[in-house]
């Protein structure tokens, strides 16, 4: 567990080393900002939940950004080869790199949480789903962090590292969207294609809504990523 | 300690390293040396588990690498080839996050990176970012990253590759000293370098070993024991006539040289001529201006062995229909 950490602060720290880090905390809070103030004023809903629904369609893009270079630079640069040397568990690389990501993601939503202090200090809002929000943004953006560390450790090139991210994220937000309103698909397919939609499962939480469903659902996307992702690390041991 | 046995690795169609045993007894400094491309990389990755053999054995103070790889990592201190570091962070930075991985207590890290700073010349550099420092200290650094948590087996792979020779001096002197408590592997095509600091040396080409010995057996296998060159002012026919019958003398060859006679002697086997010949020289009154001994160096050995490696490995390849891998 220790190591676990140690990888993650790594991972986490050296986000800070490049301009990068900073350019996309910058540009993320201008962006939930300007989300936020477009829908701020007297007469207005006092709540987030406007701008968790942008949100939830920014991570298609954000998250990919952060894990392409998890494992595609250790990669590309050989450092994976004294990583893999040293008593550290494929488990433990993973899982390091995955935490590290969140540490950063979580980093980025401080801004949503100032947000909300404006809200409470000009207002009266509902604390109740700006948590359920925050919560299923967390989980949401640790499923999508989960998917960009299994591409990235098919891969040294980061480019195609947040491809294919995008690309698994697509199939299960956008596809299974417009797929669920074919309507000469069986009730049966469209409804298990409502099912996957992170977005609509998404919605739920926006309202303030904690499912046990969409909690499992969420949680077992991510640990069924983070599997796969050790096992093609382990199979570079194997070739 | 390390114990290899009928290690095979096939990169796909290619066999990197073929039939390959050898033993190193704990505290040897073993230098495993070769051209490029013979395999000595691919044999060392196998040894700290980053690659599985193809087939065969390795283990190291009874660990096998590929069953039981988390204790053989505990075991040894690697350097990989061309050492690729976090550029990003600084020096004394990642020596602590290298040293966390291996369990060290934060104690135990300060001192033992003060020491290795100190013995590896990076107390100037400490605090800079290893994307900012010289092939030179990058090497360095891996050295110390190898040492860090004092491994019982050192695997180092080209470790002064960059290095000016000031800088090689004080690795080579280094890892002399680590020896006796450390076990050493270190791979080069650089012979000096193994001819100082090894006690035993491996060479390998083609994937397989061609030779193997201390520096000074290998020396002496070098074809004879070398040679005597000198230049006296006289005729090489005379010459070469008078110093076939001095006893001891194999074969002489004198040609002219700018009105001299140089001639290089060749001795039977395990025979110093010098006393005879000057004695025959003086005798015949020639004016000689030079006579020295020149003997064979690793180098030379190298040269030959692994040139007949290349040779001999073609109809090596026809007699033995290779394998399908797997």
């Amino acid at each position: 567990m220790q190591k676990t950490f140690t990888i993650a602060k790594r991972e986490l720290t050296c986000l800070f080393y490049s301009p990068i880090g900073y350019l996309v905390l910058g540009l993320f809070g201008l962006g939930v900002s300007w989300l936020f103030f477009r829908s701020f004023g007297p007469g207005k809903a006092a709540w987030l939940r406007d701008t968790f629904d942008w949100l939830i369609w920014l991570l298609i893009l954000l998250t990919p950004a952060i894990s392409m270079r998890s494992i595609s630079e250790e990669l590309s640069s050989g450092t994976i080869e004294p990583l893999m040397t040293a008593p550290v568990s494929d488990l433990q690389v993973i899982m390091g790199k995955w935490l590290g990501a969140m540490g950063f993601f979580i980093l980025l939503l401080t801004p949503v949480l100032i947000l909300a202090l404006v809200l409470e200090w000009t207002s009266n809002p509902d604390w109740g789903p700006i948590f359920t929000g925050l919560l299923g943004l967390v989980l949401v953006g640790g499923l999508y962090m989960a998917i960009g560390v299994f591409a990235s450790s098919i891969t040294e090139n980061q480019i195609i590292a947040f491809i294919v991210t995008v690309f698994i994220i697509c199939v299960l937000t956008l596809a299974t969207y417009f797929l669920g309103r074919e309507s000469s698909f069986p009730t049966g397919v469209r409804q298990a294609l409502n099912y996957i939609n992170i977005n609509a499962r998404y919605e739920n939480f926006s309202k303030g809504l904690i499912e046990i469903g969409s909690v499992v659902y969420l949680v077992s996307g991510i640990t069924l990523f983070l599997f796969l992702a050790v096992k093609l690390l382990e199979s570079k041991r194997w070739r | 300690m390390i114990d290899v046995q009928r290690l095979v690795k096939w990169y796909g169609p290619t066999k990197a390293v073929d039939d390959l045993t050898f033993h190193i007894p704990k505290g040897q400094i073993v230098g495993f040396l070769g051209p490029n491309g013979a395999g000595k990389s691919t044999t060392l990755r196998i040894l700290t588990g980053y690659l599985p053999p193809t087939s065969g054995r390795a283990t190291i103070d009874g660990h096998d690498v590929l069953t039981d790889s988390l204790n053989v990592r505990r075991k040894i201190g690697y350097m990989p080839e061309s050492t690729p570091l976090y550029g990003e962070m600084r020096v004394e930075e990642y020596l602590h996050y290298r040293g966390k991985l291996y369990d060290m207590p934060r104690t135990l890290r300060n001192q033992r990176i003060d020491m290795l700073c100190d013995r590896c010349g990076l107390t100037k550099v400490r605090r800079r970012t290893i994307g900012h420092l010289s092939k030179g200290n990058r090497q360095r650094v891996g050295l110390a990253a190898a040492l860090l948590h004092d491994p019982p087996v050192l695997i180092l792979d080209e470790p002064t590759a960059g290095m000016d020779p000031n800088q090689i001096g004080h690795v080579r002197q280094f890892i002399s000293e680590l020896s006796g408590q450390h076990t050493i592997i270190l791979s080069t095509h650089i012979l000096p370098e193994v001819e100082k600091t090894a006690d035993r040396v491996i060479i390998i080409a083609g994937g397989r070993i061609v030779a193997q010995g201390t520096p000074d057996e290998l020396r002496k296998s070098v074809a004879g024991q070398g040679r005597v060159v000198l230049e006296v002012k006289a005729e090489p026919a005379a010459v070469n006539n008078v110093l076939r019958q001095v006893p001891g003398v194999n074969e002489v060859e004198a040609r002219a040289v700018n009105g001299w006679c140089h001639a290089v002697v060749t001795p039977a086997a395990g025979k110093d001529v010098r006393e005879p010949l000057a004695t025959t020289l003086h005798r015949n009154n020639w004016i000689v201006r030079e006579l020295r001994h020149e003997t064979a160096s690793l180098e030379q050995f190298f040269v030959q062995i692994t040139d007949h490696q290349r040779v001999s490995a073609a109809p090596a390849a026809e007699r033995e229909p290779e394998p399908t891998p797997v």
